[in-house]
Formats: C-alpha cells, sequence, structure tokens
C-alpha cells in the first residue's frame, strides 16, 4: 500500500518537473483552460444565483395574485373584491394591493411605486439602488411628475435594506392617498389582490372559486410564477452555454491537438524513459499526473475567479447577456452561494472532456518504440 | 370563590388563544411515523401526533395512521395504553394549525391525498367539513369515536 503512494509521489513528482520544463508551452494551455472554466462556471453561478433569489423572494410571496381582464386587458381591481375572496374556505388573508410604475426621463429608468403603511403622507421610502442612483438619501427631498402635469415632492425618510435587491432596487413606498394623487388612480380601485392560502394543496381550488366568483378575474399562482422565472433564465442560462459550448469545442481541439502532435523532444524523452526500463503503465500513468495538475490547477483558479466575478464583480462580463430584461433597471447584487452539484456540473463540462480528448494521444505516446525514436 | 373564577378566566384567556395558535411544533428530520416509520418533518400538512401522561410523544404522518396506532395499540407501542393518552393533535387542512384530534371531524373518501394515500382529511367545524365535502368529492364525514379498524381497512 504505502509502496503504490510511494510510486505514485514520485510519479507525480517527474510529471510536475516535465510540466515545468516546457513552462511556455503549459502556461498558455492552462491559461486557456482557466479562461473557459471561467467563462463556464460565471454562467452556471450567475444562472444558479439568480433562480435562487428569485425563489427566495418569492418564498415570502402570496400563493395566489387576484388580477382583473376587461377586453383581454388587465384593468385595475375593484377594492369590494377583497371581502368576496377572503370569504373563501381554505384563504387565510387577502390584502388589496396598490402599486404601478413610473417612468424617469432622467434617469432613463423604471421604478415601481407601491402603497406601504410604512409611509405617512408626504413621506416616501427609496429602494437601495434607487437611492444610489438619484442621490437622495433620508432627509432628502424628492419630486415626480404628477399625471396631471404638477410637480409634486416628497421627504426621503429611509432607504430600504440592501439585503436583497433583486426586487427592492428601485421600489419607492408611499402612501395610499399620495400615490392617488400622483397618479389619478381613482378610489375604490386597487392594482391587485395578494391571497393566502396556508395550505398548497388548496390553491388551485381556491384558484378555481375565485375564477367562478368574477369571471374575469385572473389568478396567477406563486407556482405558476416561480415556474416562469425558473424557465426563463434557464433559457437564458441555455443561450449562454450553446454560444460557450463553441468555446469549449475549440479548446477541446486545441488540448487534443496539443496532446497529440508531441514534439520530437518529447518523443524522445519518452523513449529514452522506456529503454531505462519505465513500461507503458509507468508512462500512461506519468501522462495522467499530468493531465490531473493541468487539470486541477485550471479547474481551481477557474472556478475561483468565476466565484469572485459573479458575487463580488456583479457578473460584470456577462451580466448583459443573462440578467437583461430591462436596460433600464438599477444594479443588484446576488447572494453569494454555491452548492456541489454546480461545481460537479462545471467539472463534468470541462475537465471530463479534456481528459477524453487527451488521454488516446497519452496512450499512443506511450506505447512509441524506444528504438525507432532514439535512433 | 372570586379567585376561583378569575384563576378559571386566567386559564381559558390563555388556553384560548394555545389551542387557535400555529401549526404543530416541527418534528426533528430523523422523527419517524410510529406506523409506516416515514420521516414526518416532510410532511407539515397532515401532520399528526399523540402526547401521553408520562411526557412520550407518538408522530404520525397522517391522520390515518395516528387511528392506526390509536384503535390498535398494542402493536406498536407496549409502555402505553389508550388511558395514558393525554393529547390528541392532528393539523386543520384548510389552515394548517393545529387542533384537537378528539373534536375534529375527519373527511372520508376525497381527492386530497396525503403522504400515504387516501386520508381521514381532519376540519375543525360542520361548515369546513361541508366545504371540503363539496370542493374534493368527500363521502362522509366522521368524529373522532367514529373511526373504526374495518373503516381503516376501506383506506389502504
Amino acid at each position: 500500500m504505502l509502496r503504490a503512494v510511494e510510486r505514485h509521489r514520485h510519479l507525480l513528482d517527474f510529471a510536475l518537473a516535465s510540466l515545468l520544463r516546457r513552462k511556455g508551452k503549459n502556461a498558455a494551455l492552462i491559461g486557456v483552460y482557466t479562461l473557459v472554466v471561467f467563462l463556464l462556471g460565471s454562467t452556471l453561478f450567475f444562472t444558479h444565483g439568480i433562480k435562487r433569489e428569485a425563489a427566495r423572494l418569492l418564498a415570502e410571496a402570496p400563493e395566489i395574485v387576484v388580477q382583473r381582464t376587461v377586453m383581454g386587458r388587465y384593468e385595475p381591481v375593484p377594492a369590494d373584491w377583497t371581502e368576496k375572496v377572503r370569504a373563501l374556505r381554505g384563504v387565510s388573508e387577502v390584502q388589496p394591493r396598490l402599486w404601478g410604475y413610473y417612468f424617469d426621463p432622467g434617469l432613463k429608468a423604471n421604478y415601481t411605486f407601491l402603497v406601504d403603511r410604512r409611509a405617512e403622507p408626504g413621506k416616501v421610502l427609496l429602494g437601495a439602488a434607487l437611492s444610489r442612483a438619484r442621490g437622495a438619501y433620508p432627509g432628502d427631498t424628492i419630486s415626480f411628475d404628477a399625471f396631471d402635469g404638477t410637480f409634486t415632492s416628497f421627504e426621503v425618510t429611509g432607504v430600504l435594506s440592501e439585503a436583497s435587491e433583486l426586487l427592492s432596487a428601485d421600489l419607492i413606498l408611499i402612501a395610499e392617498g399620495d400615490y392617488r394623487r400622483l397618479t389619478g388612480a381613482p378610489a375604490g380601485l386597487v392594482t391587485d389582490l395578494a391571497v393566502r392560502v396556508p395550505n398548497a394543496k388548496e390553491v388551485p381550488a381556491v384558484a378555481e372559486k375565485i375564477a367562478g366568483l368574477f369571471p374575469h378575474a385572473r389568478p396567477i399562482l406563486r407556482s405558476e410564477i416561480l415556474r416562469t422565472y425558473d424557465s426563463l433564465f434557464d433559457w437564458r442560462g441555455g443561450m449562454m452555454l450553446a454560444v460557450l459550448s463553441a468555446t469549449l469545442l475549440a479548446f477541446l481541439i486545441l488540448a487534443w491537438d496539443k496532446a497529440t502532435a508531441l514534439s520530437a523532444e518529447e518523443r524522445r524523452e519518452i523513449g529514452i524513459l522506456k529503454a531505462v526500463g519505465w513500461d507503458t503503465g509507468d508512462i500512461m500513468l506519468m501522462k495522467f499526473w499530468e493531465g490531473c495538475s493541468v487539470s486541477l490547477l485550471a479547474f481551481g483558479a477557474g472556478s475561483l475567479l468565476a466565484y469572485w466575478h459573479v458575487f463580488a464583480g456583479n457578473g460584470f462580463v456577462i451580466v448583459a447577456a443573462l440578467k437583461g430584461w430591462s436596460t433600464l433597471y438599477p444594479s443588484f447584487r446576488i447572494a453569494p452561494y454555491l452548492g456541489p452539484e454546480q461545481l460537479i456540473t462545471l467539472f463534468f463540462l470541462t475537465v471530463v472532456p479534456y481528459t477524453a480528448a487527451t488521454i488516446v494521444p497519452a496512450w499512443r505516446a506511450a506505447t512509441v518504440d524506444p528504438d525507432q525514436v532514439m535512433r | 370563590m372570586p379567585r376561583t373564577i378569575s384563576a378559571l378566566l386566567l386559564l381559558l384567556a390563555f388556553a384560548v388563544p394555545a389551542l387557535a395558535a400555529g401549526p404543530l411544533p416541527k418534528p426533528a428530520a430523523n422523527v419517524k411515523c410510529q406506523v409506516c416509520g416515514m420521516f414526518v418533518a416532510k410532511y407539515p400538512d397532515f401532520l399528526a401526533r399523540i402526547a401521553f401522561r408520562d411526557g412520550a410523544v407518538a408522530w404520525f404522518d397522517g391522520p390515518k395512521d395516528l387511528f392506526r396506532f390509536y384503535n390498535n395499540m398494542a402493536a406498536y407501542d407496549r409502555r402505553h395504553q389508550k388511558k395514558d393518552v393525554a393529547e390528541v393533535t392532528v393539523t386543520n387542512y384548510y389552515s394548517l394549525a393545529a387542533i384537537d384530534g378528539k373534536k375534529a371531524l375527519y373527511v372520508l373518501g376525497t381527492d386530497v391525498f396525503g403522504p400515504m394515500g387516501k386520508e381521514l382529511v381532519p376540519c375543525s367545524s360542520r361548515a369546513e367539513a361541508n366545504d371540503l365535502m363539496k370542493d374534493h368529492k368527500g363521502t362522509r364525514i366522521l368524529r373522532f369515536t367514529e373511526v373504526t379498524p374495518a373503516l381503516l381497512k376501506g383506506l389502504e
């Protein structure tokens, strides 16, 4: 047992020394390899991170959101629906919500206004990204154009926490009266109803009853929203991976080519090793350790870089392709998270193809005839 | 006498919210159903529990298994008998709150399936049970004492 470990250790030693002897060539290979791992890893981590963030936020979301359609288009919901929906069996709570969008021509960004009890009349609370973008902090005054062309000012009393910016980045909390004055939303109408149903099994039945109660109501289930988000980000991630697969292929060709076209020097080296008593198995093992060192180094460096890029650098290289649902959206950070499944996927996408591409050339190199190469 | 009354009132004031409170406390991940052996923590929507006078607790992944245990305790638990049972708690289908299993109504024959298939679905009131019957094609509403071993056989 110990002898076998010793043998592997010596072979590894030899392999590393042999790698170091051809510094330039191997450094280039490791560089390209690292870049491939980095790109694929960034895409995987980012897609997973954003899906996880969406799921985490939606875990708090109401089980059903009720909207109304008129002539097939979305319309505000009469506030008196609230009591009727609350009376349905299986519903624990109904919250009428009043919210909407606002386009700021100065920043060229869309904000989301939400009526919330935390905001007193004449005062607003801002999302963290919005606060940064407008340079408005607690104590400052912020102005918006009302629907009738008047200019309305509010005092900023607070900034929402930065813990999760995906939904609160562009949010403004405002009092109900202020919001109706700003947008002209008529009294008695709300944007939608947030319905809480404790038992997930009962959600479809409640949605059916709501649709039965108000034929032009449109109940949207949380599970549907989650599924939509999932498929959206899966699709974006898939597109990105499809583009990157060309890079991966190019890299594999490079690796294969490098492993096949052994230089005369390398062939001579193998020939000499065989002449001094190494057998094919030893040379294969040495080549295996060479491949392992290159792979592990590139994989480690690439994943570390990808992690840093996604969670500390906000994924600046790939963000435009993956997050681009709205170019007007204020920036946000993803909570860092890395599960074993992403690392394993990344491993199978990079190290396994690399090993597969180099194993046959390695075997062919190991079976050269010493007499022929040294002659 | 007024003292007793105020003590009773106090007791009621605390007891009523305690009964109307949220779900059963979440059991540890390795707690198994005493009848079928499944891990119960994964199924909070049907969780059921029997607490004994000596402080011991038996968990179940649904009222069906709770009744199997309760109606044939000798087969599952040699240390306890029916008279040792202090409290039976089941999970209300609509609110997921913990309710007194002996006062609950159970709806039979619904299209609502628990972790072990067909279930006796617990409700707190007659109105809830009637709605459940209507919405989920139930066939009968039973009280705790009306659930018999023969009936449980039909739920397999």
